[in-house]
């Protein structure tokens, strides 16, 4: 299949109209398989791809089975170092060996995480010495700091977020007050892991001031977990200054499940970065040994030009498609707040394509398992699409919010979509239903 | 290719064939009788025309009917990802698992885990044999043994896990050609006793069920009865090429933890194996997907059953696979036995060509059998094989891979078994999609090599890799 100048070729696709941008009923056409019935505001948590990145991965997929030999001597390698390429520009690195493809946000911890047990294990870092990581993040991610810090004698201190949360002031300040903590009990903090953007609840986290904190503290390395970020925020890693930072590329990056970059900073580590699946290519770097963890399907990561192909025919690209569908996740958060008489769960400034929405307190959302029971009433009666979140409440303090749901916006959606939502939620409190 | 049998339109409720019949639409049932040759010949039909394709064991292949259940599992995710989560995905790879339970002689659904491949397989084991070092219940210097033919990348990974974490680990070494099983068993005890002797206490046994280059079956039940007696903590059979190639009992062979390959030898895309721990094994239940989420501390089973937002498709067409299977006559069985068959069959066809030899007895071979080339093409190198290798794929569009024998012949100049030195050997597979004609062709493409003069010192010092 090699074309007579020897490039690596994949079957040719339509060509697209040079200048114009795409049109709504082109998205429309992108998206035609998702699910016509269901109002989907929830991108943030499976993301979506379109049609023509589909029809891409399925060529590569193709491709390899036809001969795969052939794929793994000739194609696989230069499909990926072309996607790594294409990242290192996009997330502001500066060389192409700070980056590694992997599955998920969730593989790139692990490989972090290990890395610091390891540290553990041989000595480099003291029983004691300290981890910290914010009380909001992932619950996942959590695990992962139980299973390879707690396991291996590293001490865990939680920053609490305080929500709904008014200005990046406060944040910071709980951080600066765990950092004190730790120093207080005589400890060294060996590695902060801290989420650019939160997902539940959702906010962005002024991830620049808290690395600039961590170094002026001491921190050893900082790790940030931006899992929704890229497509969502922007991300300049020399700007932020993290030792790793991680993302997603199926969330808001239109790639197909799963595929994700973990940048690490061109620095001496010792010992280096290993991926936790070994294979042949056990100790030629981090990217390297990411790229062949076994036979797999590796089309998701060769992928990330079609990607980046699909965005470039938006008005502003990527930048343009931030833009938009953070001012209308506003915007519909606002009107879905003044239509249920409740607020927004941080400023707009403070979030991104997604924003958490207080739900009236009458649905009565008072526990995890009321938000799963809504959600999954809120799927079958209504076909809408929304997590739920509950929000602890405080000192009993009566009126408090307790569920919020995060809405997202991607290019797909449409207004409609969220009336229903509206009045979904709407027609719940009017008949009295509760969560639970 | 594409699914033919699918039907993503929805009806007047906004419904799609998916939700009124269930997440698969139905194709029409297969007949009772076997797969014909041209049936066979379509399912494969997307794979190159042009290329005799006689390396299933590297990369396995997948036919048509698979590939479009998988599209149509990829498409219902994407459909309503979020109701694919909560509604579909648990009770499909549970699906999945209860086939691979019965398929392997299983006692216990809990025993069975689907994970990416054999190498996170390996994974798996032994970071659970790192923890045990540094938690202190392994003593530093323990000893790990495993085969020398052990896969290259489950190497690196002992090394990378066992041998960080303070193990020592021990190579079985084989001798290659093989006349007979009682060799292999033979060093594996002298293995044994070494250790004993070096009063180290042998935590782990990494046995191969069929190794890879070169390609053997393994007596591995002998061995695993062998670890039992000579008090061996746990053995781990890595059988990443064992699953419809060979027979797989995971009560008749004992280990305590099994892992294989479904998309090698059983028909599914890349990537879906299965790990298998054995009920009573203790360190069976420590064992962690090192890539950790919300399951963690369920199982390894559930741990493994979501490992972060991807593409678990593979996992869901196992159902399918064993489905294509049957549809042969004697099914899976049936196919292995004449799989095995035809490939020694070939393997004798082309050794008499060649003048050589079959690299051990067909009793020790599966699907799969190592014949040795012709010493004038002076492979004396793993470059050279890997040229060779190139070259047959370039020139003569003959996929095979090519196997360098580093061991060296007596002082006669002469191998175990009495021939002229063979330093190299092509490893042949036979799968249903395979032909006669795919092993003439690589028959007559080395006959012209040597004919032509050709030696591996004409290779182009330069090899794409």
């Amino acid at each position: 299949m090699m074309n007579p100048t020897g490039a690596s070729c994949l079957p040719a696709k339509p060509l697209q109209p040079a200048s114009t941008h795409i049109s709504a009923a082109e998205i429309a056409e992108e998206f035609s398989h998702h699910h016509p019935s269901v109002a989907r505001l929830n991108n943030g948590s499976f993301g979506s791809c379109p049609a023509s990145v589909s029809a891409a991965q399925l060529r590569w997929q193709r491709l390899f089975l036809r001969q795969p030999d052939e794929f793994y001597f000739h194609h696989l390698k230069p499909g990926i170092l072309r996607s790594r390429a294409l990242v290192r520009d996009l997330i502001n690195a500066v060389d192409i060996e700070e980056i590694s493809l992997v599955d998920n946000a969730t593989t790139a911890v692990a490989i972090v995480l290990q890395h610091a047990s390891w540290s553990f294990a041989e000595g480099a870092f003291r029983k004691g010495d300290a981890v910290v990581i914010f009380q909001h993040a992932y619950p996942a991610v959590k695990k992962a700091i139980h299973a390879y810090i707690a396991r291996s004698g590293g001490h865990i201190i939680e920053v609490p977020l305080a929500f709904p949360v008014s200005s990046d002031e406060e944040i910071i300040r709980e951080f600066c007050n765990a950092l004190d903590r730790a120093k207080a009990e005589g400890r060294r903090v060996r590695l902060a892991v801290i989420c650019h953007v939160t997902s539940m609840p959702s906010v962005v986290i002024p991830v620049k001031e808290l690395t600039a904190i961590c170094r002026e503290a001491g921190v050893d390395q900082v790790f940030v977990d931006g899992a929704h970020s890229i497509g969502n925020v922007k991300v300049d890693v020399q700007d932020i200054g993290a030792d790793f930072y991680t993302s997603n590329f199926h969330k808001w990056f239109f790639c197909p499940p799963s595929a994700a970059f973990l940048y690490a900073q061109k620095a001496p580590t010792s010992p280096p970065l290993h991926h936790p699946v070994v294979s042949h290519e056990y100790g030629n770097g981090l990217p390297t040994e990411s790229s062949w963890i076994g036979t797999r399907d590796y089309s998701s990561q060769l992928v990330v030009p079609s990607a980046m192909e699909f965005i470039s025919r938006f008005e502003g690209g990527i930048e343009g498609i931030q833009e938009r569908n953070h001012e209308s996740v506003v915007k519909m958060g606002k009107m879905l707040a003044d239509a249920w008489e409740t607020l927004l769960g941080s400023p707009p400034g403070m979030c991104s394509s997604m924003i958490m929405v207080g739900l009236p307190n009458c649905l009565g959302v008072s526990s995890e398992t009321d938000a799963l029971s809504l959600r999954s009433l809120l799927r079958e009666e209504f076909k809408v699409e929304v997590p739920v979140y509950f929000h602890p409440e405080e000192d009993k303090n009566h009126g408090v919010t307790t569920g919020y749901v995060r809405i997202s916006h991607q290019v797909y959606n449409v207004e409609d979509e969220y009336y229903r939502l509206r009045d979904a939620v709407l027609k719940l409190v009017q008949d009295g239903i509760l969560a639970r | 290719m594409d699914g033919q049998h699918d039907d993503h339109r929805v009806d007047a409720n906004g419904r799609s064939q998916e939700e009124r019949e269930g997440p698969l639409p139905k194709r029409p049932r297969p007949l009772l009788a076997s797969l014909s040759a041209a049936e066979i010949a379509e399912e494969f039909s997307h794979h190159d025309p042009q290329v005799a394709r006689v390396n299933n064991g590297s990369f396995g292949c997948c036919p048509a009917s698979v590939v479009s259940a998988q599209i149509r599992w990829q498409r219902l995710f994407l459909r309503q990802p979020d109701e694919f989560y909560f509604r579909h995905l648990h009770p499909s790879i549970d699906r999945s698992r209860a086939l691979v339970r019965q398929l392997i002689n299983a006692p216990h659904l809990d025993d069975v885990s689907l994970v990416d491949n054999a190498t996170t397989a390996a994974a798996i084991v032994f970071q659970n044999v790192a923890w045990s070092f540094m938690e202190g219940v392994f003593d530093r210097g323990d000893a790990v043994v495993m085969l020398h033919y052990a896969y290259g990348a489950v190497k690196r990974s002992i090394k990378a896990y066992v041998g960080r974490a303070g193990g020592h680990v021990v190579e079985v070494a084989l001798p290659f050609p093989l006349s007979s099983p009682d060799e292999v068993v033979a060093e594996f005890r002298r293995a044994l006793e070494l250790c004993r002797a070096d009063g180290r206490r042998v935590r782990l046994a990494v046995i191969d069920h069929v190794t890879s280059m070169p390609s053997v079956v393994i007596p591995v039940k002998e061995l695993t009865r062998i670890c039992r007696e000579e008090g061996v903590d746990q053995v781990f059979v890595d059988g990443a090429h064992s699953i419809g190639n060979v027979e797989v009992d995971m009560q008749d062979i004992g280990a305590d933890f099994y892992a294989s390959n479904l998309h090698k030898w059983l028909f599914c895309p890349p990537s879906v194996a299965f790990l298998h721990t054995r009920h009573s094994s203790a360190a069976g239940r420590r064992l962690h997907h090192p890539v950790v989420s919300h399951e963690y501390g369920n199982g390894l089973p559930l741990e493994s059953g979501w490992i972060g937002n991807r593409d678990y498709t593979p996992q869901l067409v196992v159902p399918t696979a064993l489905e294509f299977a049957e549809r042969f006559e004697g099914g899976l069985e049936g196919i292995r036995r004449r799989n095995h068959e035809r490939v020694v069959e070939m393997g004798r066809m082309l050794a008499a060509a060649w003048g050589t030899q079959l690299g051990c007895p067909p009793e020790m071979s599966c699907s799969m059998i190592m014949v040795g080339l012709p010493s004038g093409l002076g492979i004396a190198s793993e470059k050279d094989a890997m040229g060779l290798r190139a070259l047959l794929r370039e020139e003569f569009k003959v996929e095979v891979p090519i196997y360098y024998n580093k061991q060296s012949p007596d002082e006669d100049g002469e191998d175990k078994i009495g021939a002229a030195a063979v330093t190299g050997y092509a490893r042949i597979s036979h799968q249903v999609y395979n032909v006669a004609e795919d092993y003439y062709r690589l028959r007559d493409a080395i006959n012209k090599l040597v004919r032509d003069g050709f030696n591996c010192t004409l290779l182009p010092s330069k090899e794409q890799r």
